[in-house]
């Protein structure tokens, strides 16, 4: 029932020397062999698809922000700083995060299960044979469409938040608009806008690397594709949570606390 | 007469299971292999082997007198180039349509037109009966046809030297089985291949093979021509060809 301790250790070395080898072997093929029109198609299907997904979330994450942040804040007559503080909180933080998170449930999931039903139906030998490398053919577009795409999706998504937050500000909170838009003009500072930019970069990045990871690994017929799936995105919501506090970190030591 | 693959002393094991214990085997040039022996005896592992996507633990794996397991990634890549592999469920593309999995290693490694590559992909639509079906996805085929596709996808490499077949008539009719037989003479004959059939069915392995070997229990226990192992006094071969007749 429970696994021995070394073979656990050299399982997850093998799990990171596997990735590791993967990942170096995707950004080679993406700088020496790089595949343009298959990258356009996955940055069309990764990214344009989840469009609605990401804007729907992002626009009820603002609108709930707003409504949370003037409850707490309007006891303190701070609520005219509730345009900088929404802004704040939806560029550094929520926006990217909830961005990733919602991706990954649409794109790891898809890729671990396309790939995985790919590997059990000898697709992926088959290309192996043809002379085709499938980490060339099939993780290098989607790993640089990811951390194409996921920066552009997070920063509308960001405009979108902030936007639904000016609704609850107005409607609910009674802030004037142009008081929230001053509020959000000083949270556009350099520490945040770079937050909010290097964030959906890495998390685009793990969300598709994790999801080609465990697709192409993927083996036992229909049952395994579901579970490679299944690892797949908690996997990857996992290191999402895990990067964001850790570039979090990293930001805040080298910005110090300005906001 | 010369030996285009070539396997010696070949072993195989997962841990503490052996899939295949020093096996010898030679495929001579222009003949057809079959390799028969129960299911899990080992039989794909060889075609794995010869595709370099699989390396023994011991022993060489030889293909025009290279040692395919010295290759590094790119070398194998353009060994691999010059071999059509034909998989058990025909293993199709199922995103792209039949034109395009056929078309698909030229895209990859010719340097043709997209009118040079239609006509090429037609031809060998045409050489496997198959024309008409150019624009249809892999799931509207029939088992006996996406076989064919994935003869023609084999072939489209110009000159493919070796042709690897794994079970390519498993879950077909008897007529759609023969078909498929008679279309892998056809390759070998036109295309002057040399081919390993891996099967279980004898009936077929009769049909398309030269050259006969029998695994059990992870080694080869005959090699020879139909009418030697006909001649066999292994008690699993007299089993194998008493219950298959």
């Amino acid at each position: 029932m429970f696994e021995n301790p070394l073979s656990l250790v050299s399982g997850i070395i093998g799990t990171v020397q596997n990735f590791t080898l993967m990942v170096a072997r995707s950004f080679r093929y993406i700088f020496v062999h790089f595949r343009f029109r298959e990258s356009l198609l996955e940055m069309d299907r990764l990214g344009v698809g989840s469009i609605p997904i990401v804007f729907l979330a992002s626009l009820f994450a603002g609108l709930d922000m707003a409504l949370q942040f003037s409850v707490v804040m309007a006891p303190y007559g701070a609520i005219n700083l509730l345009g900088k503080v929404v802004a704040t909180s939806v560029i550094r933080d929520m926006g990217p995060v909830l961005a990733s998170l919602v991706m990954s449930a649409r794109v790891t999931a898809g890729i671990a299960s396309e790939l995985g039903m790919m590997a059990t139906t000898q697709q992926i030998e088959a290309l192996l044979v043809m002379g085709v490398d499938p980490v060339d053919r099939l993780v290098a577009p989607k790993l640089l469409a990811g951390m194409v795409m996921l920066p552009v999706l997070s920063v509308v998504g960001d405009f979108l938040g902030v936007l639904a937050g000016l609704a609850v500000a107005v409607f609910g909170a009674h802030v004037p608009a142009p008081l929230y838009w001053s509020g959000v003009r000083t949270a556009l500072t350099l520490p945040n806008l770079l937050n909010g930019m290097v964030k959906p970069f890495v998390f685009g990045f793990i969300l598709v690397s994790i999801g080609c990871y465990y697709g192409l690994r993927t083996s036992g017929g229909a049952q395994g594709v579901g579970r490679s799936t299944t690892k797949a995105v908690v996997y990857a919501a996992i290191w999402i949570l895990v990067a964001n506090f850790l570039i979090s970190k990293l930001l805040i030591d080298i910005w110090g606390w300005k906001l | 007469m010369e030996a285009l693959i070539r396997l010696e002393k070949v072993t195989v094991a997962y841990g503490s299971r052996v899939i295949l214990d020093e096996i010898d085997l030679e495929i001579p040039t222009g003949k057809t292999m079959v390799i028969l022996g129960e299911s899990g005896s080992g039989k794909t592992t060889i075609l794995k082997c010869v595709l370099g996507t699989l390396h023994p633990v011991s022993g060489r794996v030889l293909a025009n007198g290279q040692n395919i397991a010295t290759l590094d990634d790119d070398e194998l890549l353009r060994f691999r180039q010059r071999m059509g592999m034909v998989f058990q469920e025909g293993a199709l593309f199922d995103s792209l349509t039949v034109g395009e999995n056929v078309a698909y290693w030229l895209w990859e490694h010719a340097d043709l037109s997209d009118e040079k590559v239609e006509a090429r992909v037609r031809t060998l639509l045409r050489f496997v009966g198959l024309e008409d079906s150019i624009d249809l996805k892999p799931s509207d085929l029939s088992g006996g046809m996406r076989r064919r596709v994935a003869i023609a996808r084999a072939m489209a490499a110009e000159d493919p030297a070796f042709m690897l077949y794994d079970e390519p008539t498993t879950g077909l009719d008897p007529f759609t089985s023969k078909s498929i037989c008679d279309l892998m003479r056809r390759v070998q004959r036109e295309f002057s291949t040399t081919n390993i059939v891996v099967t279980h069915d004898l009936t077929d392995a009769y049909r398309v093979g030269d050259l006969f070997t029998f695994i059990k229990d992870a080694k080869v226990i005959a090699t020879g021509s139909r009418q030697e192992i006909e001649r066999s006094s292994d008690p699993f071969i007299r089993t194998f060809l008493s219950l298959d007749s």
